[in-house]
């Protein structure tokens, strides 16, 4: 859900998407904005097609942030945090 | 019996690897733009960012080896590569520790021009109602002096400065007499009224000149009107006299984009060129005062902005392939963010905002704004960004304020949708207020934002000359040369 949300997000001023979940599957309502405010009104298999690419996008976004949540504590601490302060201590 | 165990006894073992934090971008069929915690840029293929994620890389596939160098991976017990892209990070961010370097005083609100795109709403008469008086400037003084940058840059605006001229000079006295802080001082004018006892002044003072240049005569005159329409004929003169008598280095030249002048780039370069500056910023107009309400903001969008930038940046860089040195500032504050990690003073390129934290404006009135758009806005009934009234308010109760934490805090691009995951977010800012004056919300859609459209129309066109035109990536990386 995470994923198609911020896909939607990101088509804002391109097209509307409406998301509702049934039972175990969402479906995503998509519709172009009549006056888009980036590029051309895009033809339904191009929205599809492009609405498709960012929930893959997203998808990599998701795994990457999962993998990287804890060493990227562990860096803005260092940078920032108590082991900034206590690297100072030490130094 | 073999000398030497077989190479792969010598292999980091995948499960030893960790992924670092990165954001990523699609930027064609099966490419993506990928930029680890500090911006670092390195192109992939799909397949290969699929395998970077999982982690299915051997040491000499050559995956690995890029991945490693761009920050990518790092041994799970590793701790010197998260050690480096955090003093990384914090050497990027530390401009955090330099609060309020800037101080702008408008000492009136009067003008002698009159152009239609005016963004501070200048008035032409009244000049009890419009000037600063010593009160305020002083009352202000004490403010500017309060902060905790040891040194600090006061500007002067307007309206036009000049026309208050004696309270500029008061003020910089009173300056000159405080002690504990280095001062800078710098003019605003459009150069109209400078005449030698303003230059000699300048001299004594070591102070910069910061004028209007947006182009050709013509271009320049249509853009700025004022009575005699001479007003390119007395900027030029006044760039070549100050850069006479105050040093080639001590006046700078801003301009505009008007409608008028997106066909009009080599043009106006070649203005700069011929008088000798050593550079150009390519600007857009702002959604403020004037350019909203004679429409002049609405006569071009992003996408015809980015065309008149890129031409003008692919000119400029001829210039130099032809041996001349000139820079595009604009790129050149890009570059800089890009291929080094000092913190840059540009308060639009930030994120916590610059608003407040990197200036506070004392408006002639006495009203204390966290940015000169901010006051910008107020000329036109909206206050959302002044934070209170030298009378009233101490240095830290205006930095202190809930208005000004609560734009800063609301406007993070660290964790805004989209920004928080943009491939540039390294390299961009936070820009509340302007995305409060176009969607009325400090934080902004961004895919709705002409901000975001040009940051990334710009930093994707700097990035498609890096990678595929070599003598022209050559004079872009020297403009990231402190």
């Amino acid at each position: 859900m995470g994923a198609l949300e911020a896909a939607a997000y990101r088509l804002i001023g391109t097209a509307t998407c409406q998301i509702d979940r049934v039972a175990d599957r969402y479906f995503c309502r998509l519709a172009p904005s009549s006056k888009p405010q980036k590029g051309a009104v895009l033809s339904s298999d191009d929205l599809k097609e492009r609405f498709l690419n960012l929930v893959a996008d997203e998808n990599l976004r998701t795994r990457v942030a999962e993998k990287t949540e804890g060493v990227r504590n562990v860096i803005l601490a260092l940078a920032f945090g108590s082991l900034a302060a206590a690297q100072k201590d030490a130094g | 019996m073999a000398r030497f165990l077989a190479p792969e006894a010598f292999s980091a073992a995948t499960e030893d690897l960790s992924l670092l934090p990165f954001n990523l971008e699609r930027t064609g069929t099966n490419q993506y733009l990928v930029a680890n915690i500090v911006g670092d840029f390195i192109r992939l293929t799909e397949d290969e960012l699929n395998r970077l994620i999982d982690l299915r890389i051997r040491p000499g596939d050559g995956l690995y080896e890029k991945a490693y160098a761009a920050h990518l991976i790092s041994g799970t017990n590793q701790k010197a590569q998260r050690q480096l892209l955090a003093a990384r990070l914090r050497s990027r961010m530390s401009f955090l520790q330099h609060v309020t370097p800037l101080h702008i005083f408008v000492v009136t609100l009067r003008c002698e021009h009159s152009c239609p795109y005016c963004q501070v709403s200048r008035q032409s008469t009244d000049r009890s109602r419009f000037d600063m008086s010593e009160e305020t400037a002083m009352r202000a003084l004490d403010i500017a002096f309060a902060s905790p940058a040891a040194r600090i840059k006061i500007e002067f605006q307007g309206g036009e400065p000049l026309l208050n001229f004696p309270m500029i000079k008061t003020i910089v006295a009173a300056a000159k007499s405080r002690s504990g802080k280095t001062v800078d001082f710098v003019i605003a004018s459009n150069l109209a009224l400078l005449d030698d006892v303003v230059l000699d002044f300048c001299k004594a003072n070591n102070i910069l000149l910061s004028t209007s240049l947006d182009g050709p005569a013509d271009l320049h005159n249509k853009n700025r009107p004022r009575p005699g329409a001479n007003s390119h004929e007395l900027a030029v003169a006044g760039i070549r006299r100050a850069k006479e008598i105050l040093g080639p280095d001590r006046v700078g030249a801003l301009m505009t984009t008007t409608e008028a002048s997106l066909d009009r780039v080599d043009d106006i370069i070649d203005e700069y060129l011929q008088l000798g500056l050593d550079g150009i910023f390519l600007r857009p107009l702002s959604p403020f005062g004037f350019a909203i309400k004679t429409k002049q903001f609405a006569k071009y969008d992003a996408q015809k902005w980015l065309d008149f930038y890129e031409h003008g940046l692919r000119r400029v860089l001829e210039i130099n392939r032809q041996g001349t040195p000139f820079r595009e500032f604009y790129a050149s504050l890009l570059l800089t963010r890009m291929f080094s990690d000092r913190p840059i003073g540009y308060v639009d390129l930030r994120s916590p905002a610059g608003t407040g934290l990197g200036a506070l404006v004392y408006n002639y009135d006495g009203s204390v704004f966290a940015s000169d758009e901010g006051r910008m806005l107020a000329e036109t009934g909206d206050n959302a960004f002044r934070l209170g009234h030298v009378d009233q308010d101490s240095y830290n109760s205006l930095i202190l304020s809930d208005k000004l934490i609560g734009t800063i805090s609301s406007s993070l691009t660290q964790c805004a949708p989209e920004c928080s995951t943009c491939v540039y977010e390294s390299h961009c800012g936070a820009d509340p207020v302007y995305h409060h004056a176009t969607q009325g919300d400090a934080l902004g859609i961004k895919p709705l934002s002409a901000f975001c459209a040009r940051q990334k129309g710009i930093m994707g066109l700097l990035l498609d000359i890096l990678d595929n035109s070599p003598e022209d990536a050559a004079i872009l990386r020297r403009w990231a040369a402190p």
